[in-house]
């Protein structure tokens, strides 16, 4: 059971900019998740249960901006099953760091990022991402994580001794084209299982990755184009000397 | 002169904290601090330095005039509430700037610091410095920064918002601010340091933010702020520095006229506070540095107040002390190439 961004209806109004709208929920897709209860959690932690239709839910934002928790959970017998997915929505400042609703435990066994790509970052191809597992709240050493990508890249990572593990997100995307328009993010799917006596716990954390910019951003330029500045700067100097000592 | 009572000793120490805790705080202090902090910080401390404390209010500026209000008008969809979220930024940043006024230039700026550095080590080079820039140079460069504000940081972003202009100009003061460079680079980053092949606009961009960065590096070992001068947070400031609580006050005497002093001192080449007669002398291009109350040899003529409370006034006694301590630290000024032939 997992959280994915539903696949966008067609966009109507002013082109390119449908994604903005901000009355409109923002459309997620529960996979594999019949039964299970959902509830959208704000950042200082207040929640609101949602239905789900068809297995998709249209979230906002609950009074205030940054980072809301998209929970669902199912218990069948011994099978405790979890989904989380943290959504970045706009809005009034909520006053609260996002660590407070990621830390917050929100299903006996999770995934939680460390840190979460903050605004203005993203998580990237080709660089690693860092993630704590906790069982009711503690660390979980040497917890198995399955990493799974839209791309269809898959691997097995294991925590070390304080539960962090780091998964370097693969360079799986097929480029073509330069630039973040060509390229458009795919998903990633951590999951995480762990064994109590019977009972089974498994947990998925999801969200998207983008293609690494360095394909079209290459630093060796920039770095001579830096060069290339400072040889200006030392003309420029040096004409101003030559000038100031002609007077 | 023992350094704790040399201003400048103190307001470099304070520099270096600030440049520490906002290009690195988040280590200490958490990774979404900004979150707690402000998200609007009035200086160039930046949102692409994954270490940062705090990030600068640029940056939400221009994405919400840029992501949100411009498309929403042109989508026909404007409302009073879109407006929200552009005043409750400025409103945070006018929070702070209230408390410290432009001094959060001339004390806490990451760039304005990394710059006086520069500065410090072209003087202990020996390189041939220009102390003051021309009067018409300053004047031709004064309205630069205004410009910046104008159409990088509010008209660019506003009109590829509405769909006038490209979306590479969404944010285009942060394509090319050097501040971005220098403090990811400072956070062990690499990757704000590049060349954007992916269309003709973004590599004009990248092009322009390189070469900027590389002519402050040189600029800065033999002038006095270069980028300073131009920067759109100056102007910002300068709209709303009536209200900050730091002022810079000057009670005019006629001696100042054969004076002159605080003008060579200042370091962002504002004459008028010379010549001035009026009492509030806090000009749109200070940066609150207080050169010009240490380099004041009159008594009670300058000083730095907050609000009423003096915090640094000119005296003589401070000045002879504050002008020896500086003539030891540059040493003898080595005489240029040029003069030694002749
Ligand atoms: S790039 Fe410059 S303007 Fe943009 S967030 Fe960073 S410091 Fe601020
Ligand atoms: S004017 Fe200078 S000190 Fe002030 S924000 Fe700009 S770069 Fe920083
Ligand atoms: S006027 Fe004084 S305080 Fe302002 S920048 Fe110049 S020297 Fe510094």
């Amino acid at each position: 059971m997992h959280w994915s961004p539903a696949p966008k209806e067609k966009s109507h109004g002013h082109g390119g900019h449908g994604g903005h709208d901000r009355h409109a929920g923002k459309p997620f897709l529960l996979h594999a998740g019949e039964g299970a209860e959902v509830q959208l959690m704000s950042p200082s932690k207040v929640v609101q249960p949602l239905t789900l239709e068809h297995g998709r839910v249209s979230v906002k934002a609950m009074g205030t901006g940054n980072y809301h928790a998209l929970v669902a959970k199912r218990s069948v017998g011994d099978l405790h099953e979890s989904a989380v997915r943290y959504i970045y929505m706009n809005g009034k400042p909520s006053g609260v760091s996002p660590s407070l609703l990621i830390g917050h435990e929100k299903s006996a066994l999770e995934i939680e990022p460390a840190p979460l790509a903050r605004e203005h970052w993203r998580y990237y191809s080709n660089t690693d991402a860092q993630f704590i597992v906790r069982f009711q709240g503690e660390p979980l050493a040497g917890a198995k994580v399955h990493m799974q990508t839209g791309n269809g890249s898959s691997a097995e990572f294991a925590a070390n001794t304080e539960g962090l593990v780091t998964i370097p997100l693969p360079e799986d995307f097929t480029y073509e084209k330069p630039g973040r328009m060509a390229n458009p993010p795919s998903e990633f799917v951590l999951t995480a299982e762990h064994h109590v006596g019977t009972e089974r716990h498994i947990t998925t954390f999801s969200y998207g990755y983008h293609i690494n910019p360095e394909h079209w951003q290459p630093t060796e330029l920039g770095l001579a184009v830096i060069g290339g500045g400072m040889l200006i700067g030392g003309f420029i100097t040096l004409r101003k000397r030559r000038r100031r000592e002609k007077k | 002169m023992p350094i704790w009572k040399n201003l400048s000793v103190i307001r470099k120490f304070v520099q270096l904290l600030a440049f520490l805790f906002l290009v690195y705080g988040s280590v200490f202090v958490g990774f979404y601090s900004a979150d707690k902090l402000s998200g609007a910080f009035p200086v160039l401390s930046c949102a692409y330095d994954a270490k940062t404390a705090d990030y600068c209010v640029l940056i939400p500026l221009q994405h919400q005039l840029g992501h949100g209000l411009g498309p929403a008008i042109a989508a026909g969809k404007f409302t009073l509430s879109l407006l929200l979220p552009i005043l409750t930024t400025l409103g945070t940043f006018l929070l702070l700037f209230i408390l410290l006024n432009k001094a959060f230039c001339g004390w806490l700026c990451p760039l304005g610091f990394f710059q006086e550095v520069l500065g410090m080590i072209g003087q202990k080079l020996r390189l041939n410095r220009t102390e003051s820039l021309d009067d018409n140079l300053v004047d031709r460069i004064r309205p630069a920064k205004w410009l910046m504000l104008g159409l990088l940081v509010i008209l660019l972003p506003l009109a590829s918002g509405l769909g006038f202009v490209g979306h590479e100009l969404g944010d285009p003061f942060c394509q090319i601010c050097p501040s971005r460079i220098l403090t990811s680079l400072f956070a062990g980053q690499l990757n704000q340091l590049y060349i954007d092949t992916s269309s003709t606009g973004y590599m004009i961009l990248s092009i322009i933010a390189d070469l900027l960065f590389g002519l402050i590096l040189v600029l800065s070992l033999t002038m006095r702020q270069p980028f300073c001068r131009i920067c759109p947070l100056l102007a910002m400031h300068a709209l709303f520095k009536k209200v900050g609580l730091v002022k810079l006050v000057k009670n005019y005497t006629s001696r100042c006229d054969k004076c002159g002093l605080c003008a060579k001192a200042c370091p962002m080449d504002i004459r008028e506070i010379h010549t001035s007669k009026e009492k509030d002398i806090l000009m749109p291009d200070c940066t609150l540095c207080g050169r010009c109350v240490e380099f004041c040899p009159d008594k009670g003529v300058m000083a730095l107040k907050y609000a009423v409370i003096p915090i640094k006034v000119s005296d003589p006694a401070y000045f002879k002390e504050r002008n020896k301590a500086q003539k030891r630290w540059e040493g003898k000024q080595k005489p240029s190439r040029r003069v030694k032939k002749d």
